[in-house]
């Protein structure tokens, strides 16, 4: 393994591009740019109008009533449930607004932070993901099983007295 | 009506900040991608990214993601992807780590906002996310040709 590697390196080493022209480069970058995004917006766009249309029918509302209950599990309050469901379907920016007047301990806005952080706006990012080549739905789960393992994680450390 | 409506001006208003954002993005990395400094940061992170089981044209799609968020490190990611120099794992594991730390500034920054502690939130996305993209590395041996550390 150690003189295959040591190969790839030298390879890598050696194997210099040929360096284009300045205007060549920008030529291609922005060509190669256009194609991206058409990439990208054949994701976006449709998962956008979805999640807007649905969020103007009142999905997130109810939603966040059937998931309220199950708050608890992290030591969050039920409110905090509209927020998660807005945080995941739109972006932060939805979640902080419905999270700003809950009046949470610091300790719980941290909770909320971290499983947000690692959650948000999954539909249109499941679809960038996908466009990239990476397996969306997968990677989509595996956001909300870590959520949730860090909300736990956090509501341990709380318990056990180590943090909050 | 006018809700669809509404949802199909936003999703352009989307599609124009994202040309807005990506193109020029796209373009410094097409001009950029040729620089001394940025063949020395493959080299610098390489023992790092070798931990994750990435390679180094990895380094460029993942520290854009970090710092500007899935939407346009996709940008990035696609067009490494489509140069052929990142495997199918190499993709995957990109992904994993993104998917758990990205955009870190402004989702950091929105909560610190109601009183976060920025610190904590920021390490356990960063831990959680070398932890998971490593323990996938080593269950996810590399297949012949690609890079990546044999354990």
């Amino acid at each position: 393994m150690s003189t295959l590697l040591e190969s790839e390196q030298n390879m890598e080493i050696t194997e210099e591009e040929p360096i284009p022209p300045i205007s060549q480069r920008v030529r291609c970058g922005v060509v190669e740019g256009l194609l991206t995004v058409f990439k990208m917006i054949k994701f976006v766009l449709p998962l956008y109008i979805l999640v807007d249309v649905c969020k103007a029918y009142g999905v997130i509302d109810s939603l966040g009533t059937w998931c309220a209950p199950f708050m608890s599990l992290f030591g969050l309050p039920g409110a905090t449930a509209f927020a998660f469901i807005a945080g995941g379907l739109v972006n932060l920016y939805a979640a902080i607004a419905v999270l700003a007047p809950l009046d949470l301990t610091p300790w719980q806005v941290t909770q909320c932070g971290v499983m947000m952080g690692i959650a948000h706006n999954l539909v249109l990012e499941g679809g960038v993901l996908s466009s990239t080549g990476a397996r969306g739905g997968i990677l989509t789960f595996f956001r909300l099983l870590l959520a949730a393992v860090a909300g736990w994680l956090m509501l341990g450390l709380q318990t056990l007295g180590v943090a909050g | 009506m006018t809700i669809f409506l509404d949802a199909c001006l936003g999703a352009l208003l989307l599609c124009g900040k994202l040309v807005l954002i990506v193109v020029p993005l796209v373009v410094a990395f097409e001009v950029l991608r040729y620089a001394k400094v940025f063949r020395k940061l493959g080299s610098r992170t390489e023992p790092v990214m070798r931990g994750l089981g990435l390679g180094r044209s990895a380094v460029l799609p993942l520290f854009t993601g970090i710092f500007l968020g899935i939407a346009y490190g996709a940008g990035i990611i696609i067009r490494s992807a489509a140069a052929g120099k990142m495997s199918r794992r190499e993709l995957f594991l990109t992904g994993l780590f993104l998917a758990t730390c990205h955009a870190v500034i402004e989702d950091v920054l929105i909560f610190a906002v109601l009183g976060g502690d920025a610190m904590v939130m920021l390490g356990l996305r960063l831990a959680l996310a070398v932890l998971l993209t490593a323990l996938l590395a080593r269950l996810w041996k590399p297949g012949a040709g690609s890079t990546g550390r044999e354990v």
